[in-house]
């Protein structure tokens, strides 16, 4: 037994108390029981007047020293919890604000060691959130609530403890609907966004509470859901991001950051040590090991394939979703609950719903038609959402009244030429996501602004031709159409499969295109023979080398992909441009060209069966060999080579097809052309210098923080005890001409020091 | 594993075949279905893809179809032996949302001609793209027999809310050779979809109805 002190047996010295209790809890217990009871006397006067309780000090303090002890009698400690909890509930807006916290910080330190389980937690502390009166308390359950969660959700999900909260989320919003306490649902909302974003929830549940916020009545709980389908995943991929480390910011709070941050300084400092002190052997291994270290953590750290898809694709029942929210929001029925900005936020996303899943919501259209004319007010965003609200499965005669309507009111003679470049921008982004939705006579007159003098407005129209010579050149007038398609149009009529636009076929990838390609550089090299023993061991072993080449060639070279790829992007942009490139790309091409004219004139006789004999080739490629990566890489190349990769992902038309992307308003006015105001000028000058830092080197070390240099030292230092320094003393010393030597130096110095600035 | 051979493919087929048809034949005809689980794959960066591809033989014979037609179409459909429907039919459903569903489940996809396509979502409003059967278009041209086993023989990969996906590609009434080059050509046609193909594929698994199932991949 140790020796017992006197002095923590003085009720007050609680703190002395706690220690001696924790080393052994069993030889202090009546000191502790002498100390409950008094907290439960204390508890009864304050539960008889809340209001009026003075001692609240002395009470913070006990509270806090049986929250850090209860562990070691839990029996005697059983209703501890809950009393904190019920003084909290019945008390919470009269309880001094220290003894409030106190209370609240107890709860989580009881839930932390163990005593109440994390739902008991929430369910005492979520109340609170929507009936305190106090915003700094709500601000700290809050917090409280998000680190609860984060910590929970930490290494492996917490399903049960998440679907509590959500439960309480739901009913939050439910029992706000409507009723005067609405602003309550804003919780909820901010809540999930913000777990949200830190992708500690990412489940669909959690999309159905922000749906709900969405349909809420409350306008401003409606549009906290809606914003959230907007941008919260934007904002998540930030978040992401930094926590990665691939955008360095310093303000990052985030401690599981800071936890990978941890080993990059380490192999910085090995590295230095080795560049400083003498090269050994052993220090060499050092470093390598932390290499290794460091690498393993980052492959461990990519390893989990996050399910990281966006709120909106995770939605159930979109379809549903999309009408209430129109029918709620922005049909005549609605009442002006909403103002202008609102209803474009709330009609963005019923467009991109729209988009992303393809849904028919019939109704949309002709809402839009109200609003596109170029007087109303930020109509682009109108635009925009016309043209994320079109798909390929929208019924041609619902849309081509909107192209119309737009054509009409935006691209005349009359009008600016932004207002035209904007209409016909507008156009072409609806055509390329549905092509049917125009007839020809109106697509060659909108053509016709291809001569226009206003460069924006050329290039619009320029890029819808761009657009009809890939998905339907027999709609362009003759001499629109351009070589290319023009000549793939009589081949294709010749070889009697024309293929029409039609309604209804959904436009995605049909096989694998250039495959025949593939099939006939392989007959070239050899690769294909007969299906005899020789050529099957050899195929095995090619296939081995084809495999295993690969692995390491594509990891290794993962720059090239890149490369390849902006390449291609800058093809397509190219085409958007103009059209003196396209004729550039002709004359490039002439030469397969024509070989290719030859053979479709030797074989124009039979078309059919050289269809059949193509087709059939490459199914038997695709049925008997399993492409390697090698194969792919291959295939690639043949493509670009060809030109087919139009047809792929290059081509812009096939790519907006599935397009899921947002369209951006302010990119529907098109390139800005002329010279740049001064506010312009200077943003452009001020995105420049965002991450530059002026100034000296040296003043930029002096900021940062250090320890006292010896120079800080010796300024600093008392005048007393330099005084009888030779230092100090040798000034008075001196003769009268070092005297008159310094003082001139000293001059100088100063002139050339205010002549600098 | 690292890899996949034509070999292993037909060893992972021929267990599967033997186990549904010696080991534990079933009262019905069992389908076959691929089975792909994928990695690396960034939804929010890579496009979420989308692609058909004919194969050789119909993987599901029983596979129910539906035409909407005009007068003509419905009298093909007739001597072909296929249900139809006329548009007086479809407006007898009267948007009603609880027939359109239920017309939808009846059936595994749904073909209409060329004219009465474009009314289709005036008509039946969203429930059937909805349950992904909008119909396919088919022309007075077109051969309609043709037309119905094309879209019985496709077959349709798309990435949905998560990371893995499963097609039927056939049955067990099929033999062997018909079987690995259904999955061959399922599996090379997946993998030309995905950005980074073969090192997008976490796994392919092959199995029967009721059958184990037998990873190839």
């Amino acid at each position: 037994m140790p020796k017992r002190r006197r002095a923590a047996l003085l009720p007050s010295n609680i703190a002395l108390l706690q220690n001696l209790i924790r080393r052994d809890p069993g030889s202090y217990k009546e000191e502790f029981l002498v100390q409950y009871r008094h907290y439960a006397t204390q508890k009864e006067i304050l539960a008889t007047n809340p209001g009026g309780f003075h001692d609240a000090e002395a009470f913070i303090d006990q509270i806090g020293f049986i929250a850090q002890v209860c562990t070691c009698y839990p029996n005697e400690t059983k209703e501890y919890p809950e009393d904190l909890a019920d003084l909290l509930r019945k008390h919470h807006t009269v309880l001094p604000v220290e003894l409030r916290e106190k209370i609240v910080q107890s709860l989580v330190l009881l839930r932390n060691r163990g005593s109440i389980a994390s739902e008991r937690l929430i369910q005492i502390i979520f109340p609170l959130l929507t009936t305190t009166n106090s915003k700094t308390f709500r601000k700290d359950i809050y917090a409280t609530l998000v680190r609860l969660l984060k910590h929970a959700n930490r290494n492996t999900k917490a399903p049960k403890l998440n679907r509590t909260v959500q439960t309480l989320l739901f009913t939050l919003l439910e029992s706000s609907d409507g009723a005067a306490a609405a602003p309550d649902g804003l919780w909820a909302a901010k809540l999930t966004r913000e777990l949200w974003r830190r992708s500690i929830w990412d489940d669909p549940r959690t999309v159905e509470i922000m749906k709900q916020a969405a349909l809420h009545g409350n306008t401003k709980v409606a549009i906290a859901g809606v914003s959230f389908f907007l941008g919260v995943d934007r904002e998540r991929e930030k978040a992401e991001r930094k926590k990665r480390g691939l955008v360095d910011d310093d303000n990052s709070s985030d401690a599981s950051s800071d936890d990978d941050e941890g080993d990059k300084p380490q192999v910085a400092g090995i590295k230095h040590r080795i560049g400083v002190n003498k090269k050994t052997g052993k220090r060499a291994r050092k470093l390598e090991a932390a290499m290794r270290a460091l690498k393993k953590k980052g492959k461990g750290a990519a390893l989990p394939t996050q399910l990281n898809f966006s709120a909106i694709h995770l939605l159930h029942d979109p379809q549903g979703f999309a009408e209430r929210l129109f029918g709620q929001t922005l049909s005549r029925g609605s009442g002006n609950k909403f103002t202008l900005e609102q209803r474009i936020q709330v009609l963005n996303l019923v467009s991109r719903l729209i988009g992303v899943h393809k849904l028919s919501v019939l109704g949309v259209y002709s809402y839009l038609l109200k609003y596109l004319t170029p007087k109303q007010r930020n109509v682009t965003q109108f635009m925009a959402a016309t043209a994320q609200a079109s798909h390929d499965l929208v019924p041609p005669d619902v849309l081509s009244p909107v192209i119309r309507k737009i054509a009409d009111e935006f691209v005349s003679d009359g009008v600016a030429a932004e207002v035209a470049a904007a209409g016909l921008n507008t156009i072409r982004e609806i055509l390329t996501r549905n092509p049917l939705a125009i007839e020809a006579d109106l697509l060659q007159d909108l053509t016709a602004y291809k001569g226009s003098k206003s460069k924006s407005v050329m290039m619009a129209a320029r890029s819808l031709i761009g657009l009809y010579r890939e998905v339907a050149p027999e709609m362009l007038s003759r001499k629109d159409r351009g070589k290319i398609a023009s000549m793939e149009m009589s081949a294709t009529a010749a070889a009697g499969q024309a293929k029409k636009l039609q309604y209804g076929v959904e436009n995605i990838v049909e096989g694998i295109p250039g495959l025949e390609l593939l099939e006939q550089w392989r007959k070239e090299q050899g690769l294909d023979k007969d299906d005899t023993e020789d050529a099957a061991t050899k195929e095995a072993v090619d296939d081995d080398d084809a495999w295993n080449i690969d692995i390491s060639d594509s990891e290794a070279s993962e720059g090239g992909w890149i490369d390849v790829e902006s390449d291609v992007e800058y093809n397509v942009s190219d085409d958007e441009g103009g059209i003196q490139d396209d004729h550039n790309t002709d004359t490039e091409d002439d030469g397969d060209d024509d070989d290719s004219d030859k053979e479709e004139d030797v074989e124009e006789k039979q078309p059919e069966a050289k269809r059949a004999k193509t087709e059939d080739a490459v199914q038997t490629l695709m049925a008997t060999k399993i492409l390697t990566p090698a194969d792919f890489q291959k295939l690639e190349e043949l493509r670009t080579k060809a030109g087919l990769d139009k047809i792929l992902h290059g081509g812009k038309a096939a790519a907006a097809m599935q397009h899921e992307d947002t369209v951006d308003a302010t990119s529907l006015l098109g390139p800005k052309t002329g010279k740049a105001n001064k506010m312009e000028r200077m943003a452009a000058v001020m995105e420049g210098r965002e991450d530059r830092q002026f100034g000296s080197k040296k003043s930029k070390k002096d900021n940062q923080p250090h320890s006292t240099t010896n120079k800080e030292k010796a300024r600093k230092k008392n005048f007393i005890m330099m005084i009888h320094k030779r230092d100090v003393q040798g000034k008075n010393k001196k003769s009268l001409r070092d005297k008159q030597k310094v003082l001139r130096a000293h001059i100088e110095k100063q002139k050339k020091s205010k002549g600098k600035h | 594993m690292s890899k996949i051979t034509v070999a292993g493919v037909r060893g992972s087929v021929s267990e599967l075949l033997d186990y549904s048809e010696n080991t534990k034949k079933r009262n019905f005809l069992e389908t076959v279905e691929l089975q792909v689980g994928l990695k690396n794959y960034d939804t929010q960066r890579d496009k979420r893809f989308s692609g058909t591809v004919k194969l050789p033989q119909v993987p599901r014979p029983n596979m129910t179809i539906c035409v909407f037609g005009d007068a003509h179409d419905v009298d093909r459909a007739k001597h072909i032996g296929v249900d139809a429907m006329s548009v007086d039919d479809l407006k007898k459903l009267n948007k009603n949302k609880k027939l359109i569903k239920k017309l939808a489940k009846k059936y595994n996809a749904f073909i209409a001609s060329e004219v009465l396509i474009k009314q289709v979502p005036r008509l039946l409003g969203p429930q059937l793209s909805k349950a992904g059967k909008f119909p396919t278009p088919v022309s007075h041209a077109d051969d309609l027999y043709g037309k119905i086993t094309e879209v019985r023989s496709t077959i349709k990969f798309q990435l949905k809310k998560v990371l893995c996906l499963a097609v039927a590609v056939g049955n067990v009434g099929m033999d062997e050779d018909q079987l690995v080059t259904q999955i061959m050509i399922a599996s090379n046609f997946l993998v030309s979809l995905l950005k980074k193909h073969w090192q997008n594929v976490g796994s392919l698994v092959i199995k029967s109805t009721m059958g184990p199932s037998f990873r190839i991949y």
